[in-house]
């Protein structure tokens, strides 16, 4: 049996009041998970709030990086997934 | 209370020609500009970006600003270098002899950022930026700042008065 994959996904602003966490660790299903189902796994975990639009508006970084194209990343288990939503620094 | 996502940590960057940083404290302008001061320099250019007490009508009694500090620091790292090296390749001061103006326009730049809970009227960033002309001084500052706003892993929220802190609205800049 082969060992379930896990990654940790952390949440900022808006992604964070959505969901009320700032991290948390997700286990993906079996198969090639590609960066960009990732957006109906956290919503179907966190329903009855606004993360999917949250997640439309938002990018992802892989360790670290930014992702141009989500659908060109496989996730392979232990990746830290940031949900960067519209950025207001500065 | 500041809400504290245990991601957005202070950090610090520092290389020969830039240093950036995301702190929670008090930002010491003075410091910050005595970090690029050069007698090579004619200028130091300084942004310093401050709360305002208002937005469309509402009073903002504060900011709280919370980062991706891993990511978020290397972006200002790399937002540092590649401003300061297109300023490196513009061509003005054309009296000037080519192999002057093209070696070092600019000496040194600090880009500092706060998070946390900041009061109006505090600073939320500091900027400051030498070089031996002003108009590159002056370039490079507004430069850095606009890349910062438009890339920075950095999220500010802002909270109104007489409204409950859950109504708090996350900025997005535009």
């Amino acid at each position: 049996m082969s060992q379930p994959k896990t990654i940790s996904v952390l949440y900022f602003a808006a992604a964070s009041t959505a969901t009320g966490k700032s991290e948390e660790m997700v286990v993906l299903p079996n198969g090639d998970f590609k960066l960009s189902q990732l957006t109906q796994l956290l919503v179907s975990r966190h329903p009855n709030t606004n993360l999917d639009s949250i997640l439309k508006t938002s990018q992802w970084s892989v360790d670290l990086e930014m992702v141009d194209d989500p659908n060109s990343i496989v996730l392979k288990g232990g990746e830290e997934v940031g949900v960067i939503c519209p950025v207001s620094g500065g | 209370m500041d809400s504290r996502p245990p991601a957005s940590i202070e950090a610090y960057l520092e290389t020969a020609q830039h240093v950036c940083a995301l702190t929670y404290n008090h930002l010491d302008t003075q410091r910050i500009i005595s970090s690029v001061e050069d007698h090579g320099a004619g200028a130091i250019a300084v942004f310093i970006g401050t709360t305002r007490n208002s937005f469309h009508g509402k009073r903002v009694t504060r900011l709280e600003y919370q980062a991706y500090s891993r990511i978020a620091i290397r972006t200002l790292s790399t937002i540092a270098s590649t401003v300061v090296a297109s300023a490196t390749r513009s061509d003005h001061q054309p009296e000037v002899p080519l192999e002057i103006t093209r070696a070092n326009p600019i000496i040194r730049c600090a880009i500092h950022h706060r998070l946390g809970t900041i009061p109006v009227g505090e600073a939320s960033i500091v900027i400051a930026v030498s070089a031996p002309h002003r108009h590159e001084a002056f370039a490079v500052c507004e430069e850095l700042l606009e890349e910062v706003k438009k890339k920075a892993q950095i999220w500010k929220r802002e909270f109104y008065e007489g409204e409950d802190d859950s109504a708090a609205e996350w900025k997005v800049n535009t």
